[in-house]
């Protein structure tokens, strides 16, 4: 009982944390990089955002927790749509769109496991950083290939959808870098 | 089974970036030691702590701060323990860039 207990106690902390951090880099790409996207590239003909961070956390829930990361991440994943679309997120096209979103990454992640490329966390094995910026953009690819067929979009945001999600991953983790200095420092 | 904290493995995943990209960060006490030991390195590139605290870059650091960078550089892996059971000697590495 008490096993049980602490299971759940862990999963709604992983939600907790995976959905938080996922909304909240959602709020930041829409109030902040968008804005400045717009004013540094006026020309631009794409609507989605060159620095997609929400991606990132995507994939590295995916990374951490597996096939868990789809519960996890799903309450922030609706929130974002809802943040963005209204009460549009839950037209038959969107509700596509946050099934892609959830699941694909950790779908990526088992079935390069299934075929003998296992990247998830092991004790004793260094993780490859670069391997999860190439599962960044085989996701990417796939999300937005699934979100195609879902909205029906253009070459030219399918080429932004992937240097957004590519960029995210990689300056999400580069941003990680810097905050884990900054809280060694506090300490 | 090893219960894997989620953070650590982060902590290990951006370690790894940080070093191939050369933005691994040192204190001028350790990037003094790292040059000195990269200096004193023989054949096999391993060097003696005993020669290390006589170098001309460090004889200012006092014997706390100097064993402090000490570990410090073996944890980022610049230097390594050598594998004989040679306690005060070390083996410097190239760090990844």
């Amino acid at each position: 009982m008490r096993l049980h207990t602490g299971r759940m106690h862990d999963f709604l902390l992983e939600t907790t944390i995976a959905s938080s951090v996922y909304f909240f880099t959602v709020v930041i790409t829409f109030l902040i990089v968008i804005p400045v996207q717009n004013i540094l590239f006026p020309e631009y003909p794409s609507r989605a955002s060159l620095l997609f961070l929400p991606h990132g956390v995507r994939v590295l829930s995916a990374w951490l927790m597996g096939w868990r990361a789809i519960p996890a991440l799903l309450p922030g994943v609706i929130a974002a749509f809802v943040y963005v679309a209204g009460w549009d997120a839950f037209l038959p096209s969107r509700l596509v769109a946050i099934v892609v979103a959830v699941s694909v990454a950790p779908f990526t992640f088992l079935a390069l496991k299934a075929v003998g490329y296992n990247l998830f966390p092991s004790v004793g094995r260094s993780p490859c950083w670069i391997c999860i910026l190439a599962v960044g953009a085989i996701t990417s690819i796939l999300i937005s290939a699934l979100t195609n067929l879902a909205f029906g979009t253009s070459t030219v945001e399918f080429v932004a959808y992937l240097i957004g999600d590519v960029s995210g991953l990689f300056f999400g983790l580069l941003a990680l870098i810097y905050l884990f200095r900054f809280l060694d420092r506090v300490r | 089974m090893y219960k894997i904290s989620k953070l650590a493995e982060l902590r290990k995943l951006v370690h790894g970036m940080e070093r191939s990209l050369g933005l691994q960060e040192l204190s001028p006490v350790e990037r003094d030691l790292y040059y000195a030991a990269s200096e004193l390195s023989e054949d096999f590139r391993q060097v003696r702590t005993v020669g290390l605290i006589e170098h001309s870059l460090l004889t200012d650091v006092s014997r706390p701060t100097f064993f402090r960078a000490l570990r410090s550089l073996v944890s980022k892996g610049y230097l390594s323990q050598c594998s004989s059971a040679n306690r005060g000697c070390y083996v410097v590495n190239q760090p990844k860039s």
